[in-house]
């Protein structure tokens, strides 16, 4: 009797306590993607009002420019980059993290820090530290002698991108690390003993028992940051506002300039549905393989 | 066996250390500047340990700059949001962990989808909302809109706790007469009461630490919250870089603090089951 208690009005009492949560983001997130998406279909005026329809007229007007395709090919570039790199060294200092050490605690707390920090104030300092003049950066690198003549980091195109891309890739260290970490605390201490009994060497233990246990994390990890490093607006925004020109914009960034710079919020909206396309399939593809690895 | 352990350390320090260089340097750039005289700050070549430690420096910026209002806002907006956020994430996070009803996975994969969705794709048409609501310039604005951002992994987050509590505990207290009201306030929250302080830290960091909704709705100067208040102090033709960045270390200390409690919550809450073993 008290079980049916509890269950019998189970149905009700979900769909009451998920009232508000729901009026909410219906309220002030799908309700927005639609409009936005209605938005992208309609001549915009300045203030954001709907004037006509307009058809493919926005979508149309994008595509004609050869700049907006640069600025698509360079979000890619940006992502796939960033993803790479972060990956890469994430997994090193996983794997460094994974050995026992005195200090390694320490060490695990101090690599944490740049993900704790707040990233627009974390870009300031970076903005700071890139200081062609008065900078500490490009002064260690002269000192040290690792790198004679360094650029002008902001000041140029190619080496603003490179000095954005950095700073991205340097706030997503941590996240991987910590990641990859846990993934490598969960492989069973057995298996690495059975193969150094079979003799296996260092490298082909990594190959052969390290990197299939890990590859659910990898992909995972590897998802997720490509949507963070895909939508990284605070970075590229604090230190160099997507300039010279829109030599550093990526698609993010290009689409807030359209709108609140241009105050072209048809063209904006048109590139904000891509964009909303793009994050859709990655996202699915994300949400499928958390729920493989069995989170429910 | 362990000789080649002992071994490995000979390169896993030394690498250890390069990297967390390489990683804190900014920080490292941060700290000194704080502590410069101007004349330090703008020496060239630059000087790595100041010659001068200028204390004053954390004085100075409270009266240089409106810094206590940035802070006051930051605080109110960071305050209202995780208000707001549990006052809607906790009774949908007991709906998903607790109550079976029809279209639940669906909704489950919907939120984990929404979460990744970037705030630029909506901010065009939320302007519009907001402006429509009256509420531009307003921290109210900022409370509701990073809550829609914050909202949907923070019933994630919490609803994984209350899925580890056993029901037999409510059950106990539905059969004492509790009502599922008094029995989710009474006897799960506080047993979740961890998992309550996750999502809270997660929401208030969140709030904290953001800009392009700030930048989008504030335009008074008095309303501005840290983020916005700090990166127009770069607006600016002269740049007091000392100022920036001992304002920056009062700004990073409490959030950096409050991070390091949740973010194994976090890295689990993220990545699922992949990294539960």
């Amino acid at each position: 009797m008290t079980k049916g208690k509890f269950w019998r009005t189970e149905s009700t009492v979900a769909y009451l306590f998920m009232i508000p949560a729901s009026v909410f983001l219906l309220m002030f997130m799908f309700y927005p993607i639609v409009y936005v998406i209605l938005m992208s279909f309609f001549r915009v005026n300045k203030l954001g009002d709907l004037v006509s329809f307009f058809g493919w007229g926005n979508f149309r007007f994008m595509f004609d420019k050869p700049e907006f395709w640069q600025v698509v090919v360079r979000s890619c570039v940006w992502t796939a980059i960033a993803v790479a790199v972060k990956t890469a060294f994430g997994l090193v200092i996983a794997l460094l993290l994974n050995v026992e050490f005195v200090g390694k605690r320490l060490a695990r707390t101090l690599l944490i820090i740049p993900w704790a920090s707040s990233v627009p104030i974390s870009a300031m300092i970076w903005q700071w530290t890139y200081n062609s003049d008065f900078g500490l950066l490009n002064h260690t690198l002269r000192s040290l002698g690792v790198w004679r003549n360094p650029p002008i980091w902001l000041a140029e195109p190619r080496s603003a991108f490179m000095a954005n891309l950095w700073v991205d890739i340097w706030c997503g260290i941590p996240f991987m690390a910590l990641v990859f970490l846990a993934g490598l605390q969960a492989i069973p201490q057995e298996l690495y003993e059975a193969a150094e009994v079979d003799g296996a060497t260092p490298w082909s233990k990594f190959r052969f028992v390290t990197l299939p246990l890990l590859s659910g994390v990898l992909t995972v990890a590897t998802l997720l940051s490509t949507l963070w490093t895909f939508n990284d607006f605070n970075v590229i925004y604090v230190l160099t506002a997507g300039g010279p020109g829109t030599s550093t914009d990526i698609l993010i960034t290009y689409i807030y300039k359209y709108a609140f710079q241009y105050l072209r919020f048809g063209p904006a909206a048109a590139m904000a549905v891509i964009t909303f396309g793009i994050l859709l399939i990655v996202s699915i593809v994300y949400a499928r393989s958390y729920f493989r690895e069995g989170a429910l | 066996m362990k000789e080649r352990e002992r071994k490995s350390l000979y390169f896993v320090y030394p690498l250890t250390v390069f990297i967390l260089l390489i990683l804190l340097f900014p920080f490292f750039v941060m700290v000194s500047t704080a502590l410069k005289p101007v004349s330090e700050v703008y020496a060239n070549p630059p000087h790595w340990i100041p010659r001068e430690w200028r204390w004053a420096n954390f004085s100075d910026i409270w009266g240089k700059y409106p810094l206590g209002a940035y802070f006051k806002n930051s605080f109110i907006i960071s305050l209202g949001t995780t208000f707001l956020n549990m006052v809607l994430c906790i009774p949908a996070a007991y709906a998903v962990a607790r109550l079976r009803f029809r279209a639940k996975s669906f909704i489950m994969y919907l939120f984990l989808v929404v979460q990744m969705f970037s705030p630029i794709i909506v901010v065009i048409s939320l302007f519009k909302i907001v402006a429509l609501l009256g509420l531009l310039d307003t921290l109210l604005s900022l409370v509701l809109t990073n809550s829609v951002f914050t909202l949907t992994f923070a019933i994630w987050l919490l609803s994984g706790y209350f899925r580890g509590i056993p029901k037999e505990i409510e059950e106990a207290a539905l059969i004492d007469g509790c009502s599922r009201l008094q029995s989710v306030v009474r006897v799960l929250l506080p047993v979740a009461m961890p998992g309550v302080v996750t999502t809270v830290i997660y929401t208030f960091i969140s709030a904290w630490n953001e800009f392009m909704f700030a930048l989008t709705f504030i335009t008074s100067m008095d309303k501005r919250p840290l983020t916005l208040g700090l990166y127009n102090f770069i607006g600016r033709w002269t740049v007091q870089w000392q100022y920036l960045m001992a304002a920056a270390i009062l700004a990073l200390i409490p959030v950096v603090i409050l991070f390091m409690f949740i973010e194994r919550e976090l890295v689990q809450g993220l990545a699922g089951g992949a990294v539960k073993g």
